[in-house]
């Protein structure tokens, strides 16, 4: 369901990784000083997959998650995107990236203020290259009600609870249907019932075929995920993916 | 992006700070409110003053010596020679001479010190004046020198207040003149010096004053309509007279004025069109601050901004989405300020010319298309010049760092 409104220019399509990094780095320059974020960052992520990247506050978790969703760029090495390089996307097809193909989940909720649950949810498909005016009105009703919130379409974001933001930003990220969505600490500012509930948006939102990058220093968040990526001073330190591969190996040669 | 979604956007970001985008336009509506109040102010001037004269032919000359505002100092240089030769002049009509008493005139116990007109029948035709009571002079009050006199409508006032002055005789120095009429009120302010005058016969004044040589004043009107040809040959025709050598034309090396008040009109629509421009030049200075102040509100608004162009960025918005965005807004606050600008100096010019005509009379309210339009095209200019380093510097926003994550 994802991707039939995507548009596959330059995109090698369904053959190569949604998702590959090679030795990639990031550094933040401030008056000509340099602070490394990201070390030699090598990773493969396959489309429908559930990933967290988990790390303690610093460790470059978001950096990764900001690179990987298009939002920051990467100092060296390679990000390819279905096999495309991210270093040859110019700023238009960028933001074309971002309106069709990626969305994200914020901590903060990021929410335009003063602004009706409706129109929040409406935002990104003004700026979707494909998705025509009229389709517009299903699809932010239905993403709204994907989240349990059609009796609040027309509520003001600040007459909300955390939560309820929370679960607004996510009918904002599935709205266009994108094939990627990010998500930076989506419980950290919720109670736990919130939280749960959220997580439990994003597992369906997964069951349903999405594939979920989920940014976070909790364990019990990052246990929803199917994989789980450990980041430690911009380095990662464990990839529960290789493991298991590793033990696949492993398994086949002790059955041999 | 559609447009529709651009503006909607513009306009949501507007309402969002309601309070700010009105005080924004508040300097545009002074601005482009000024600028209109002060041109209209200034063509209602214009139309004024042109229309005191309009009732004036344009055809018609006016011949004197240079220093005529020193009346009674001997400045004369017309003579009667000249007012001969002048006849002979094809281009030349309704020649009238003219020579001036300054003796007081007297009824009764009123006494006033008017301009005494010493002419004939013509200056009236040329000065396109009526008369409202009993007759004008004509050729036979000057042929037989005869004691009659016409008055302004204000000299008549002054002189005989309600009674009705004709066939009254009053005392114009130490000679009697019968009243043989009464000339219709010009209406006007700039004409009211015509209306406190009095007129006799040519002959009779030159009798009085003696003279022999000098004249006063010709007022005459050109033939054919051709104005600077009739101005041409009266021109080297009096220098010739004066012996001026003067081929360059330079009106400073006459001893004379020969001017038609087309001239004269033309002179007046330059200083009034000089003080319109003055008048919206400097209104011009407090749509430029206004602008200023759009500027100022929109660079506010984008570091205020910043996270939700960070938003719209992370959502997809391109680059010229959010330049677009941005510069519509400037260009919605300035459009608006505008209109409500224009509006208001509308309203606000219509009555000062209503109060002004109640002071003054005659005065029209005058506003051309335009005086609306020029500052409106301004104001949206302004908006554009001034939105475009605000809308710029949101367009520029790194996602990232507009999202508050450096």
């Amino acid at each position: 369901m994802s991707s039939q409104n995507n548009p596959t220019n330059g995109f090698n399509g369904e053959d190569s990784p949604l998702i590959q990094t090679k030795n990639l780095y990031k550094s933040y320059f401030n008056e000509g000083l340099e602070t490394k974020v990201l070390f030699d960052i090598n990773l493969t992520i396959n489309k429908g997959e559930f990933v967290a990247i988990m790390g303690p506050s610093g460790s470059g978790k978001s950096t990764l998650m900001h690179i990987l969703g298009f939002l920051d760029n990467h100092t060296e090495g390679e990000y390819e995107f279905h096999g495309k390089a991210a270093r040859t996307m110019d700023e238009d097809m960028l933001a074309k990236v971002r309106a069709t193909r990626v969305s994200f989940v914020f901590q903060a909720f990021n929410l335009l203020p003063r602004a009706s649950i409706y129109q929040n949810v409406m935002l990104p498909l003004i700026y979707h290259p494909i998705i025509p005016a009229e389709e517009r009105d299903s699809r932010v009703n239905k993403a709204i009600e994907s989240v349990d919130l059609t009796d609040r379409t027309n509520f003001l974001s600040n007459q909300l609870s955390g939560g309820q933001k929370q679960r607004v930003a996510i009918a904002r990220a599935l709205v266009t249907e994108p094939e990627l969505i990010f998500a930076d600490e989506p419980t950290g500012n919720l109670d736990s019932a919130s939280g749960i509930q959220v997580m439990k948006v994003l597992q369906d939102l997964h069951d349903s075929g999405h594939t979920i990058i989920l940014v976070t220093h909790e364990q019990s968040t990052a246990e929803h995920a199917d994989r789980i990526i450990e980041l430690f001073d911009g380095r990662i330190t464990r990839d529960t993916e290789e493991f298991k591969t590793r033990w696949a190996v492993d398994e086949d040669k002790l059955m041999k | 992006m559609l447009l529709s979604d651009t503006i909607s956007a513009a306009m949501e970001g507007l309402k969002r700070s309601r309070m700010r985008s009105l005080l924004t336009t508040l300097g545009i509506v002074i601005g482009v409110g000024s600028v209109v109040l002060m041109v209209s102010i200034g063509a209602s001037f214009e139309r004024y003053i042109l229309s005191q004269v309009e009732s004036f032919s344009g055809d018609t000359f006016e011949i004197h010596a240079k220093g005529i505002q020193d009346v009674g100092k001997d400045v004369l240089s017309i003579t009667f020679g000249d007012l001969e030769a002048i006849s002979n002049l094809t281009t030349v009509k309704n020649i009238a001479p003219a020579i001036f008493l300054t003796d007081r005139v007297k009824y009764g116990r009123e006494e006033i010190a008017p301009f005494v007109f010493g002419t004939t029948k013509e200056i009236f035709i040329n000065w396109s004046m009526k008369p409202e009571y009993g007759r004008l002079l004509n050729d036979e009050d000057d042929r037989g020198a005869k004691a009659v006199v016409v008055l302004g409508s204000q000299a008549a006032e002054d002189l005989f207040t309600n009674t009705n002055p004709i066939g009254k005789r009053l005392t114009i120095g130490s000679r009697k003149f019968t009243v043989v009429g009464v000339m219709e009120a010009m209406g006007s302010p700039l004409a009211a010096q015509m209306d406190s005058m009095v007129y006799v016969p040519f002959s009779v004044a030159k009798a009085i004053q003696g003279r022999t040589t000098y004249i006063d004043y010709i007022a005459l009107q050109s033939m054919g309509g051709d104005n600077e040809l009739t101005r041409r040959d009266i021109v080297s025709l009096l220098r010739q007279r004066h012996n001026i050598d003067n081929p360059e034309d330079d009106q400073d090396k006459d001893d004379f004025y020969a001017r038609s008040f087309e001239q004269a009109m033309d002179i007046i629509g330059t200083v009034t069109m000089s003080i319109t421009l003055f008048l919206g030049l400097i209104a011009g200075i407090s749509l430029l601050v206004g602008g200023v102040g759009i500027m100022n509100i929109m660079l506010v608004s984008v570091t205020e901004r910043t996270k939700e162009i960070g938003l719209r960025k992370a959502v997809g918005a391109r680059r010229q989405d959010i330049l677009l965005q941005f510069l519509l807004e400037a260009i919605v606050l300035t459009l608006i300020g505008g209109v409500v600008g224009v509006i208001g100096a509308l309203g606000l010019g219509y009555l000062l010319t209503m109060i002004a005509n109640k002071l003054l009379g005659g005065i029209t309210y005058a506003i051309s298309l335009q005086a609306i339009l020029l500052p409106l095209a301004t104001a949206i200019i302004v908006g554009l010049v001034f939105g475009i380093y605000p809308a710029r510097k949101a367009a520029g926003l790194r996602p990232i760092e507009a999202m508050g994550y450096e």
